[in-house]
């Protein structure tokens, strides 16, 4: 189960209701790296100034907006949290509307909303109003620092959030011109025939990605017949090429290898010790 | 004091057998108060008797005589289960006010940028304070305060700034540790909750271990391996100190990347846990200065009262994780010794095996 992406409360007039956000849906699409195909090597972004001809560190970037051809104007992080962000850990009800009003265009993504602790009994009170009356909530919420319309409903005893988009982000329709298009009784009649064939309830497990289907099957293939190209950094098959492998890491290490800047220490705090429990 | 003889923990489980509910027990000239002696540490469940702490504690003085060996010299964190394995839980490695028995080593944190003290835990009345405590699951750094006999050179020197405590003995480890955890799901656990034990995935876990185990015995060196005393499995090769824990970490990255090329379908390195989902999660994140896997004999918190335990590899075909537990390893290690005897003198020279510089 994923972690929750976000934890806060509801505000619904006086009451406070303890709450955690976890994301609904997952892309399953299947991500591929880009390779330098002569060596198999996985290739690097590199932020490359070309005034300078250098490649630039993070800590040498900073955001700029871009208001006319070649002209930004810069942000720094000081000046992003200068913003307010007036929702911060709060989802506040703003409004009660019927599902149907909203279209489909606003909802953006869907997230699954769990009480936290002690917050069962508001949370079942909003939910069985939210049920029993047939509403759906408006609210605002801020997630990773952006503000965002939002909508509240019961699904199979559970609040959901979407979040919506905010109208100047919806695009509009393009004209479409129909006034020629003269459509006959019979037409309308065959078009309906057709329908009444096709007529079935929703059931999305009846649809699958046959792309990516046949996508894993590749891939799966080529891993049993090993038909894997290996990165110079771990091209061992054979126990030999672990030897020289390990060889490598301890003769850098003895010769006292300049360490990278910014290795992992070991962390060891309550949480992760607790957390990680082999 | 160091080891206790087999007369002193005859003496104090006679102690622990007369007591009422709590009594000073007296251990190599020392008094340790323990309380709450029949307080339930691990539930029972139908056939299955509670573990009591008048248990635990049998059972430290049991196994201490093998386990203190692997605790001496070496800093230690504990995690704290004052009400069993069902109650909550912490993680301590400062002590406020140990007792005069217990020897306490001041080292430099970056967290925080002081100096603390931590615990060594070196004789039977130190661990039997910390069973006291509640402390099942005993961790130990893999490095050590003392210098002898293979890392001479260093220094010995914790306090003061971390360039300090990277030059010293305790920044040199005494093993490559690989820990094999699967995540394997048996598909009937609760939302969120970790992979439980079963079948198919110990059996995976242990294919693995006996793979990394031959081909680092074709380069001719030896590893151990012991349960977790949960889900997976951890292996030891025990090193002569002159790798720091960068470079050890480094080895056990390389064996680790290459398990992955081997077994694509088995292994992961992944630091997201939902993309481990299926494989066995081969973390070398553990060679790392202040880490610590469980230590050999460290209880676990698991509903049978599992125990970490030193296992001989021509066993592994045959043993499961529950086999080994606050009920069984006292008269295993007492019948058939420790299958982990020697591993403290074991050491390898990485270097020199695999004719590093020309040499071997």
């Amino acid at each position: 189960m994923a972690r929750a992406i976000w934890s806060g409360s509801i505000g619904f007039g006086m009451v406070s209701i303890p709450v955690k956000l976890f994301g609904a849906t997952e892309s399953k699409d299947i991500s591929f790296h880009l390779l330098h195909a002569t060596c198999g090597t996985r290739l690097k972004q590199v932020r490359w100034c070309p005034t300078d001809e250098q490649e630039v560190p993070w800590n040498e970037t900073v955001r700029g907006y871009e208001f006319g051809k070649d002209q930004y104007v810069t942000l720094t992080d000081e000046d992003f949290e200068k913003l307010p962000l007036p929702s911060k850990h709060t989802i506040e009800l703003s409004a009660f509307v019927k599902a149907e009003e909203i279209d489909p265009v606003y909802y953006e993504r869907s997230y699954h909303l769990a009480p936290d602790e002690r917050g069962e009994k508001p949370y079942a009170l909003l939910l069985q109003t939210l049920e029993k009356k047939g509403l759906t909530a408006l609210a605002a919420i801020t997630i990773r620092k952006k503000e965002q319309l939002c909508a509240l409903r019961p699904k199979d005893g559970a609040l959901m959030l979407e979040t919506l988009y905010y109208p100047d982000e919806i695009r509009a329709q393009p004209e479409v011109e129909l006034d020629k298009a003269k459509i006959t009784e019979r037409e309308l009649e065959m078009a309906f025939t057709l329908i009444d064939l096709l007529r079935k309830p929703f059931d999305p497990e009846e649809y699958k990605d046959h792309y990516r289907e046949a996508l894993s099957q590749l891939i799966e293939a080529k891993l049993d017949g090993r038909d894997v190209v290996k990165s110079p950094a771990g091209r061992e098959t054979k126990v030999i090429d672990l030897a020289d492998a390990l060889r490598q890491s301890v003769e850098a290490a003895k010769k006292g290898k300049p360490k990278p800047a910014a290795r992992p220490r070991a962390r060891t705090s309550a949480r992760r010790a607790t957390r990680k429990v082999s | 004091m160091g080891t206790p003889t087999a007369a002193t923990v005859r003496d104090v489980l006679k102690q622990l057998d007369a007591a009422k509910d709590r009594v000073t027990l007296h251990a190599d000239g020392h008094d340790v108060p323990v309380t709450n002696l029949d307080k339930p540490l691990w539930a029972g469940a139908g056939q299955r008797k509670a573990v009591t702490k008048r248990s635990l504690l049998r059972y430290l003085a049991r196994v201490s005589r093998w386990m203190l060996p692997h605790l001496s010299d070496r800093p230690l964190f504990v995690t704290r289960f004052p009400n069993g394995i069902n109650g909550k839980s912490f993680y301590q490695k400062h002590w406020d006010d140990p007792p005069a028995f217990a020897r306490t080593v001041a080292i430099y944190s970056s967290q925080g940028d002081a100096d603390g003290d931590y615990l060594i835990c070196e004789n039977l009345p130190t661990l039997l304070w910390l069973g006291q405590m509640g402390s099942l699951e005993l961790h130990a750094w893999y490095s050590r305060t003392e210098r002898e006999p293979d890392a001479v050179t260093r220094g010995r020197r914790f306090t003061g700034s971390e360039a300090a405590l990277d030059k010293s003995v305790l920044n040199y480890p005494d093993f490559v540790v690989f820990d094999l955890d699967p995540y394997d799901y048996s598909g009937r656990e609760s939302r969120g909750a970790e992979p439980e034990l079963h079948r198919r995935a110990f059996n995976r876990t242990r294919k693995l271990a006996l793979q990394v185990r031959e081909q680092l015995e074709s380069l001719g060196l030896s590893t151990w391996v012991k349960t977790s005393g949960r889900t997976g499995l951890h292996l030891y090769l025990p090193i002569v100190r002159d790798l720091d824990f960068d470079a050890a970490r480094d080895v056990a990255q390389t064996i680790a990347r290459h398990a992955l090329k081997d077994r694509p379908k088995d292994v992961t390195l992944d630091w997201s846990v939902e993309r481990r989902r299926g494989k066995i999660f081969f973390d070398y994140n553990q060679n790392s200065r202040g880490k610590s896997l469980a230590v050999p004999y460290s209880p676990r918190r698991h509903a049978t009262a599992t125990v970490s335990a030193p296992v001989r590899w021509k066993e592994l075909e045959t043993i499961y994780p529950t086999d080994f537990t606050l009920r069984t390893v006292p008269d295993r290690l007492e019948a058939g010794g420790d299958p982990w005897d020697g591993i403290l003198e074991a050491k390898q020279d990485l270097g020199a095996t695999l004719g590093v510089g020309g040499a071997a």
